[in-house]
């Protein structure tokens, strides 16, 4: 609490005097003017205050923190009575040993080699133990989930180009199909899980009788056979519902912003290409889609930040079993559930010969937690520098 | 074999004339709008044709967009308490036909499964002695009012100095608040479950709350773009008047922007009331603060509505109720400021 405060005194202190810093140099050059120039620096500076300290505090500050503690064992036993993260943060600089463990590893790295090791997991069905790569089958789901970004832009740019015509009621559309976009996710998961049961509406619709639940996926591993593929082999309808769920509630906000798109594309080369004989489905492809390129590279851009954190969807669809099992759904979880599962959530010691950090008992380790989500960040870092270094390449 | 030939020779002079097959296709393409070789469909003609396939197209996607939302509705008033349990939802295509087993619990008649939710959806396992159903409400209301009201007005406080006001190095904050969009919530979740947890936030209304009275760096940036679109000869006319930045701000750009900020507002609202993660990861379900999305997994993770799932989604209406009429109400608002957003990109 002590500590908060402290960092928030610092804070104002910080941007007083660089507001001051900032101030006087005019002082000196402009005697006329300087009343005005002070108080624009003053109270621009006031004005911004409150977002400068929530963002540096909230997001700066605890994504240092969370770089810094995962090289430690920081977890949720390890504070003795009136400690906080700030105390511990305070023995790490004051050379304090944060590193070891009670069983002598004092890696500081242990998380990361713990994040991508493989591991022979017995699966209990099978005589021999099986070896997987939990990182790699959770970022294998998620990359899964982005087939997804493709298909909800096909599809909007197709439903954006039909409502943009001159049509009567196109802004009755834009409303129906923004609807999913704003209702709860539960609230549609929970819908979904009843329309598409074995005997739901949507398999009588179809005259199918798709298992789009199973009931190993409450224990996904159990499932897993010697010598079977476990990224192609199994949940791959289980994936398809969530991707579908996924399209169906993002349609609305990719059509609004590609109908905004629409409306700016040049009307007057437009009209020229059709004079000159161009027929509709020319005038898209060599007017319409290069004028709406940015839109395009934005949303591609941002679906993919936002598909890399996909969390609650499978979540709710196919919960992890809350207190049995060490690890989350293997076939349908999305990366970020590492991130809870190890890092919020209290769990029993980690199962694995690679690693005892020997706590007894419970305990969330956030310094896990805090690992798995660096590599996140770098992951969705890469991901976006390598799609603005494509940009670049078209623009050339 | 002549005929042969002369289909060749007619393709090989397919500029000149086509077959009569060819030219009788073109004639009915012509009827439907199309334009061939042989005959040139009116412009008028294109586009009904053109217009009525849009419709057809859209009525379809618009029919995939609803039916969901309506089959929740539908589903929240099927007869699922009785001994059929589930199976009243397995049978519903349209609208729930009467069991002939009949309610268990008759209570409330056609309104049972929401009776049944006021009542006791939100009581039992692991939810707090006190908590109710309204009190899930309350909690919603409250996280997703004060923390969007406050923290919108922190916002256009920043925005208003990062689009009016020159400072030095103002550029160079907004760039660095900008970044932090970079970083992924899901990254520095833990961390901040650690900060709040010595903030004495965790497990109470604070870490829902406060957080989000410091404004948002997306609200500021779409409010600052609207605000680049006011003249400042307003505020200089102000300032000659002997305005201050205070005055300027309340009598000024808080009128002038409210389109914008009611826009950001509702949005940062519908977020907010949604907001399923943030209750989830650092509020325990056993506590009296989860808000309502949350409640919702809780109540569904029991074994009491397993195989009675009438009231869950009764539940999943009443979540999504508040949010479409506030959205069907300030629909124009909405999209529109969402379009400013594709415009600017």
């Amino acid at each position: 609490m002590e500590d908060n405060t402290t960092v928030a005194v610092e804070e104002s202190a910080a941007v007083d005097s660089m507001a001051a810093e900032a101030a006087l140099p005019q002082k000196k050059k402009r005697k006329p003017i300087n009343q005005q120039k002070l108080q624009d620096n003053l109270w621009g500076w006031a004005f911004c205050v409150p977002l400068i300290v929530g963002t540096v505090l909230f997001i700066y500050i605890a994504l240092v923190m969370a770089l810094l503690l995962s090289f430690t064992t920081y977890n949720s036993l390890i504070l003795g009575p009136g400690d906080s993260i700030w105390t511990f943060l305070g023995d790490m600089f004051a050379g304090k040993d944060v590193y070891s463990d009670s069983v002598g590893n004092t890696d500081p790295l242990r998380w990361y080699k713990y994040v991508f090791q493989w591991e022979e997991y017995s699966t209990g069905t099978t005589t021999s133990p099986y070896p997987m790569n939990v990182t790699g089958m959770l970022l294998f789901n998620t990359v899964f989930y982005a087939i997804g970004i493709p298909i909800g832009m096909v599809l909007a740019m197709f439903f954006a180009v039909c409502m943009s015509r001159d049509i009567k009621g196109g802004n009755v559309f834009r409303v129906v199909y923004y609807l999913p976009c704003v209702a709860s996710t539960v609230s549609i998961v929970y819908t979904f899980t009843n329309m598409f049961g074995t005997d739901g509406v949507i398999n009588r619709l179809l005259g199918a009788n798709i298992p789009w639940f199973r009931e190993e996926v409450s224990q996904p591993w159990l499932t897993l056979t010697d010598g079977g593929d476990p990224f192609w082999g199994h949940g791959l309808l289980q994936k398809s519902l969530i991707i579908i769920m996924s399209v169906w509630k993002g349609l609305g906000g990719t059509i609004i912003l590609y109908i905004a798109g629409l409306s700016g594309v040049n009307a007057s080369t437009k009209e020229a290409a059709q004079i000159d004989g161009a027929n509709g489905w020319r005038i898209f492809w060599k007017i319409t889609m290069p004028d709406l390129y940015p839109v395009i590279f934005y949303n591609i851009v941002t679906a993919v930040i936002g598909g890399m954190q996909i969390y609650a969807e499978p979540e709710l669809f196919f919960p992890t079993a809350s207190t049995t099992g060490s690890y989350p759904n293997f076939l349908t979880s999305g990366y970020v559930s590492l991130i809870w599962f190890w890092g919020v959530t209290s769990r029993a010691r980690i199962d694995t010969n690679y690693y005892d950090p020997g706590i007894p008992g419970n305990a969330a380790y956030q310094s896990l937690g805090a690992a798995y989500g660096m590599v996140l960040a770098v992951i969705i870092l890469v991901l976006t520098l390598f799609q603005f270094w494509l940009d670049r390449k078209n623009n050339d | 074999m002549e005929n042969m030939q002369s289909v060749q020779v007619d393709i090989a002079e397919e500029e000149i004339k086509v077959s009569s097959f060819r030219y009788g296709l073109n004639a009915v393409l012509a009827f439907f709008g199309f334009s061939t070789k042989t005959h040139r469909a009116s412009k008028k003609r294109a586009k009904l044709v053109g217009d009525i396939v849009t419709y057809i197209v859209l009525l379809f996607g618009a029919f995939l967009m609803i039916y969901p939302f309506w089959w929740m509705i539908a589903a929240s008033f099927a007869q699922t308490g009785g001994q059929e349990g589930n199976n009243a939802l397995s049978g519903l295509d349209w609208w729930p036909t009467p069991s002939a087993f009949g309610y268990d619990d008759a209570v409330g008649g056609f309104f049972r499964n929401y009776v049944v939710l006021f009542d006791r959806g939100f009581s039992g396992g692991i939810f707090d002695p006190s908590f109710s159903y309204w009190r899930a409400v309350a909690n919603n209301l409250f996280y997703s009012i004060v923390p969007v009201v406050v923290g919108v007005i922190t916002s256009a406080m920043a925005a208003f100095s990062f689009a009016k006001i020159n400072w030095i190095g103002r550029n160079a904050v907004f760039m660095f608040l900008l970044a932090a969009i970079m970083v992924p919530g899901p990254s520095i979740m833990t961390t901040q479950y650690a900060m709040y947890q010595s903030f004495g936030f965790l497990n109470n209304w604070a870490v829902m709350v406060v957080p989000g009275l410091f404004g948002a760096i997306m609200t500021a940036f779409f409010i600052r773009q609207f605000l680049f679109g006011l003249p400042t000869s307003i505020i200089e006319a102000a300032k000659i008047d002997g305005a201050g930045y205070g005055r300027i701000f309340v009598g000024f750009i808080l009128p002038l922007a409210m389109p914008a900020i009611v826009a950001q507002g509702l949005l940062s609202f519908m977020g907010c009331w949604n907001n399923y993660m943030g209750s989830y990861i650092f509020i325990t379900g056993s506590s009296v603060w989860v808000n309502l999305p949350h409640a919702m997994t809780i109540m569904n993770s029991g074994t009491t509505f397993a195989s009675d799932q009438g009231p869950i989604l009764a539940a999943a209406v009443m979540c999504v109720l508040p949010v479409i009429i506030l959205f069907a109400i300030f629909q124009k608002m909405i999209i529109g400021s969402l379009m400013l957003t594709g415009s600017k990109e």
